[in-house]
């Protein structure tokens, strides 16, 4: 038997036809948790892009002590030299620093060139090389150094990386934690509308059972008929997230500029929009087989 | 064709509905089973049918153990067996074809020998002018007829009829009958459930009587 011959089309099509309204509530619902979904996933995107950007600006500034003696200084220069994963070593002494300093805000305030000494370190700024582990390296080359003789402090944003990094966590795990919800939602809806299907044609099936209809033939309809519904709401959904994102970018651009420095407002990534339809494919086989066993296992226990 | 060993079955009640009955059927037979309301002959069929699980005893039907199916293959004792439902079971929103060519559809038969098949049993019940009609649109003893095409259509080897004269008069249960009788001829195995104890007179058939779930004559 082939299990997607015109006939099982026909009947599903048929089926839907009967209980058009059921059908399209099940779709409107799918649809709605799954554009609440895609702007979830649409903030982690570019959040995500936002902190990979950031993350390449990063580098570790090594102030250091104003009293350092020369073979400390060589012992931490070789440090960083021995590190294969530093690109790039610049020396700033304090003078140029606080050249550059007086440079960029003498014009705005009177204190600064009021200070008649220089109380800035010297400083070496460390490029790292780029690659996922990037942060990490930066981190733990970071704890080596700052406890070195002759190291005043080490910079790189510590703080508020880690402080974006939780938060990235945290937006991973609710949107994990929400989608399992909303994905036990849509099951349950295309479960209770498949089961609706049934009984509205309940004398038909139970009589296709007496005749000597497989469970096959008469689950394969159903399990069509639930996947539509799973994949029209999704594929709706990312149509309604495209066109927020399109929304997003013609009126705020201006505004996310500043913020995304050059970078654009994106769309779902391919990985995402594919586990999205997929998502729906999966709904509607559970949904629509959960209510088809479960009528096909009451008929014969009755 | 039929073997049925020592087979009892209850609906949870004290006494079994069906105790303690053995009887065989040969291929191409046509027997009655009779008894009054309530002996237990549509519990007969439908255990036969796989419809109903029984308690105990042994069940073989066209070379099926019945007990030992499950849900899953229980279509192919379906298959085997047409079942004349004693309330004709026709779906009101399909004509009088559609009726009979569901059960070919359902088997996964082609359109073409669907079309060939649902023809030939409407011919054979003489429907075919009603083939367009709904069922409603029909009388009690055509509604009988389109239960009965369906039945025949899948070219079962058994026929289980239960009281398929139940509602009609006594005309049109003779031309019933007859349609039997013509069925039985081209080969098939007919048992008929009913309490019409006129026809029974008439016919030298063998006949199954059950009485509160035992069977007194075989
Ligand atoms: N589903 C059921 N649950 C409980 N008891 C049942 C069930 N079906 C039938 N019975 C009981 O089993 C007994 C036999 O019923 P059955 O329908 O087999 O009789 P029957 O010979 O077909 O009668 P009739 O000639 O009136 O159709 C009856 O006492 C009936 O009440
Ligand atoms: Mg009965």
């Amino acid at each position: 038997m082939n299990l997607f011959s015109f006939d099982f089309i026909k009947t599903t099509f048929s089926n839907i036809k009967s209980n058009k309204q059921l059908f399209s509530l099940s779709v409107a619902t799918n649809f709605i948790a799954f554009t609440v979904l895609g702007i979830f996933f649409l903030l982690f995107v570019n959040l995500d892009i936002l902190f990979s950007s950031w993350d390449k600006h990063i580098q570790l500034i090594v102030y250091l002590d104003d009293k350092i003696s020369n073979p400390n200084k060589k012992k931490i220069e070789l440090l960083f030299n021995s590190n294969d994963k530093i690109d790039s070593i610049f020396f700033v002494s304090r003078d140029q620093a606080w050249e550059s300093f007086r440079g960029k805000f003498s014009s705005k305030s009177n204190f600064v060139t009021s200070l008649n000494f220089n109380p800035l370190p010297d400083s070496y700024t460390l490029r790292f090389a780029s690659g996922p582990d990037r942060l990490k390296n930066i981190r733990d080359f970071s704890e080596k150094i700052k406890n070195e003789n002759g190291v005043e402090s080490v910079e790189y944003g510590e703080k508020w990386i880690s402080r974006f990094e939780q938060f990235m966590i945290f937006l991973r795990g609710f949107i994990l934690v929400f989608g399992v919800v909303l994905f036990s939602g849509m099951i349950l809806i295309i479960s209770n509308t498949i089961k609706l299907s049934i009984y509205s044609r309940k004398d038909e099936i139970d009589l296709m059972t007496l005749l000597g209809a497989t469970h096959q033939y008469i689950k394969v309809p159903l399990l069509l008929e639930g996947i539509l519904q799973g994949v029209s709401g999704s594929l709706l959904a990312l149509v309604s997230v495209k066109l927020i994102h399109l929304y997003i970018v013609f009126w705020f651009q201006g505004s996310l500029e500043s913020v995304f420095r050059g970078l654009e407002f994106q769309y779902l990534t391919k990985p995402i929009i594919f586990s999205v339809i997929s998502t729906g494919i999966i709904v509607g086989v559970l949904g629509s087989s959960i209510s088809a066993n479960q009528f096909l296992h009451r008929h014969n226990s009755e | 064709m039929i073997k049925v060993f020592n087979l009892y079955k209850s609906y949870g009640g004290i006494a079994p509905v069906l105790s303690d009955i053995s009887f065989d059927i040969q291929d191409g037979e046509f027997v009655f089973l009779t008894g009054q309301s309530g002996a237990g002959k549509t519990t007969l069929f439908k255990v036969l049918f796989g419809w109903e699980k029984f308690d105990r005893g042994q069940i073989l039907v066209g070379g099926i153990n019945v007990g030992k199916l499950n849900e899953k293959n229980l279509y192919q004792l379906r298959r085997k067996v047409g079942f004349v439902f004693q309330d004709y079971k026709l779906l009101m929103k399909k004509t009088v074809f559609e009726n009979v060519a569901f059960a070919q559809q359902i088997v996964g038969a082609n359109m073409k020998t669907v079309r060939a098949k649902t023809w030939n049993a409407l011919k054979n019940v003489g429907l075919v002018k009603k083939k367009d009609s709904y069922p409603s649109q029909l009388s009690g003893g055509e509604q009988q007829r389109v239960s009965i095409a369906r039945a025949i259509v899948n070219d079962p080897e058994l026929i289980l009829a239960d009281e398929p004269t139940g509602n009609l008069d006594s005309e049109i249960s003779k031309e019933i009958f007859a349609l039997f009788e013509k069925i039985n001829q081209q080969g098939k195995t007919i048992i008929i459930a009913t309490h019409s104890a006129e026809i029974l007179r008439k016919k030298e058939r063998r006949h199954l009587l059950l009485k509160r779930g035992k069977l007194l004559q075989s």
